[in-house]
């Protein structure tokens, strides 16, 4: 039995690392020179690392905490104590909090967040398309929805900014259903919005990048680097993957990729339907590094938490390495922010970046590192955290999610409908899509 | 609104039944999202908009509901 497998992301190393074990003849085809995916390590001082893409998981991310164990990688909690600086009443007027809620109407966001969790617990989570009311959400985009229903200009105000940050997503690019899909996968709002306690608890020891780097070192040189793939063959005895440097043929393929890139690959015979549609976007996330010699803000009582209804940082998190190496603000760049960001210079991302961080937290001095980090427009990608579903994508797209074509098999955190878009996710996938490949007779 | 009014409103959004008219809103699994739930439904039974800071000040079902008391009587 033999297999390939297109993307070395965490879902296709997953599955990968799963066929290997069960004695299949696997090779993986990354058309970057690194594995990784949506996780990245950059080196911000000598030892010292920041996760340039995905970082956060929490105790419920099960199959993700046994892998990291199974690898010997630790967690490092996120720390967030200390007061929050919140920019939200404008005229950039930043003021210091304690805690992490912004000084908008407790009321107001209620009700927000009680309307979320209306629309969350509706949905039909193991397959939103066939949720009673699936047609009409997929319909409506989110910004339809809160312009019906928010009231408040508190609520309108936080809003895009709550979604930005959950989802990287602006709310004119999702559907009503996927935002209320992509928030109960996660595991419902609270959940998923929470640092402790929830889907943000820690981050991973020296970096998320060396999960995919010790999965692909056990498969050493099955894994192949710099090998886009443009087109899959099928025929009687197998299936023929073209790549830079020839053809490979296996018994079965396993596609490990976001939709958009999936439907740029040649398929024969052709798939009975799209992998992404119309109005599937990219996620909408710009991550910025900010770093400073130690995390100078806690010697200020700050926790380094910032909210922002102007941009282009509208979160920040102090990201600091456990060992003290080093100070690492990362600020979000997310949803309709981080389309225009992407668009600046990288001289005016960086002017535009450091004045916000100066008003934010007028007593740090500028930073002695900076890096920007665009997942919007990076070709292998195509955006972060995971692909929006747009109006109509989901009732279109939903029943072929992890249907088999043919020999051809799909992963990818896109096709789990558990934690959809997060690290674990794209495990969970890349497990179910090696069970299937290594089932076929 | 009496305590156990209350107390019903923290085990709703906290989605369990070990509340008690003392039990600390933030020791029993709350955080600030489910805090703003607490103050949207006080705001519906009661018309009263609490802020966030009241139930940092005020995060028992006794406490917050002597708090919703003090401002309607």
């Amino acid at each position: 039995m033999s297999v390939v497998v297109v993307g070395a992301g965490i879902a296709g190393l997953t599955a990968a690392a799963e066929l290997a074990g069960r004695g299949v003849d696997v090779q993986v085809l990354e058309a970057r020179d690194r594995v990784g995916g949506r996780t990245r390590g950059i080196e911000i001082a000598p030892g010292g690392w920041a996760d340039a893409g995905a970082a956060y998981l929490g105790e419920r991310h099960t199959a993700l905490l046994e892998l990291m164990a199974r690898h010997d990688l630790k967690t490092v909690p996120t720390v967030m104590e200390g007061d929050s600086r919140f920019d939200v009443r404008g005229a950039a007027s930043a003021q210091s909090v304690p805690g992490r809620f912004p000084p908008l109407s407790g009321v107001a966001l209620g009700e927000l967040f009680d309307l979320l969790d209306e629309v969350t617990r509706s949905v039909r989570v193991d397959a939103p398309w066939l949720g009673p009311d699936a047609a009409r959400l997929d319909s409506l985009t989110a910004a339809e929805w809160a312009d019906t229903n928010l009231r408040h200009p508190d609520s309108r105000l936080f809003f895009p900014l709550f979604l930005g940050e959950m989802m990287a997503a602006a709310p004119a690019d999702v559907s009503v259903l996927h935002m209320a899909f992509y928030l109960r996968s996660g595991g419902g709002l609270r959940y998923l919005n929470a640092f402790a306690g929830g889907a943000q608890e820690w981050r991973i020891d020296g970096g998320a990048h060396r999960l995919s780097e010790a999965l692909a070192a056990g498969l050493g040189d099955r894994v192949r680097l710099s090998e886009p793939v443009t087109a899959v063959e099928q025929d009687d005895t197998g299936a023929t993957v073209r790549s830079a440097s020839g053809t490979t043929r296996a018994d079965a393929v396993i596609i490990a990729l976001p939709p958009v890139l999936a439907d740029r690959i040649d398929f024969t015979p052709e798939l009975p339907a799209r992998r992404s549609g119309e109005r599937t976007g990219p996620g909408c996330a710009v991550k910025v590094h900010l770093i400073h010699p130690s995390p100078l803000w806690r010697e200020q009582g700050l926790s380094g938490w910032s909210v922002s209804a102007d941009g282009p940082l509208l979160s920040t998190v102090d990201d600091s390495p456990a060992d003290g190496s080093a100070g690492v603000l990362t600020g979000f760049v997310t949803g309709e922010e981080a389309r225009r960001f992407a668009a600046l210079s990288a001289d005016e991302q960086r002017a535009t970046a450091i004045a916000q961080a100066g008003r934010l937290f007028p007593d740090l001095p500028e930073p002695i590192g900076f890096h920007v980090t665009d997942w919007v427009n990076d070709p292998y990608s195509r955006g972060c955290y995971a692909a929006l579903f747009g109006p109509g994508d989901w009732l279109a797209l939903g029943p072929g999610l992890t249907r088999p074509h043919g020999r051809v098999h799909w992963a990818g955190t896109e096709t789990s409908t558990e934690f959809f878009g997060l690290m674990e996710g794209a495990i969970r996938s890349g497990r179910r899509a090696a069970a299937e490949a290594a089932a076929r007779p | 609104m009496s305590r156990d009014d209350m107390v019903e409103i923290f085990r709703r959004v906290l989605e369990t039944d070990s509340v008690s008219v003392d039990s600390d809103f933030f020791a029993s699994g709350g955080d600030s999202l489910l805090g703003t739930r607490v103050l949207s439904a006080v705001a519906r039974a009661e018309g009263v908009e609490l802020s966030f800071e009241d139930l940092i000040e005020a995060p028992t079902p006794a406490a917050l509901a002597d708090r919703v008391a003090s401002v309607t009587r």
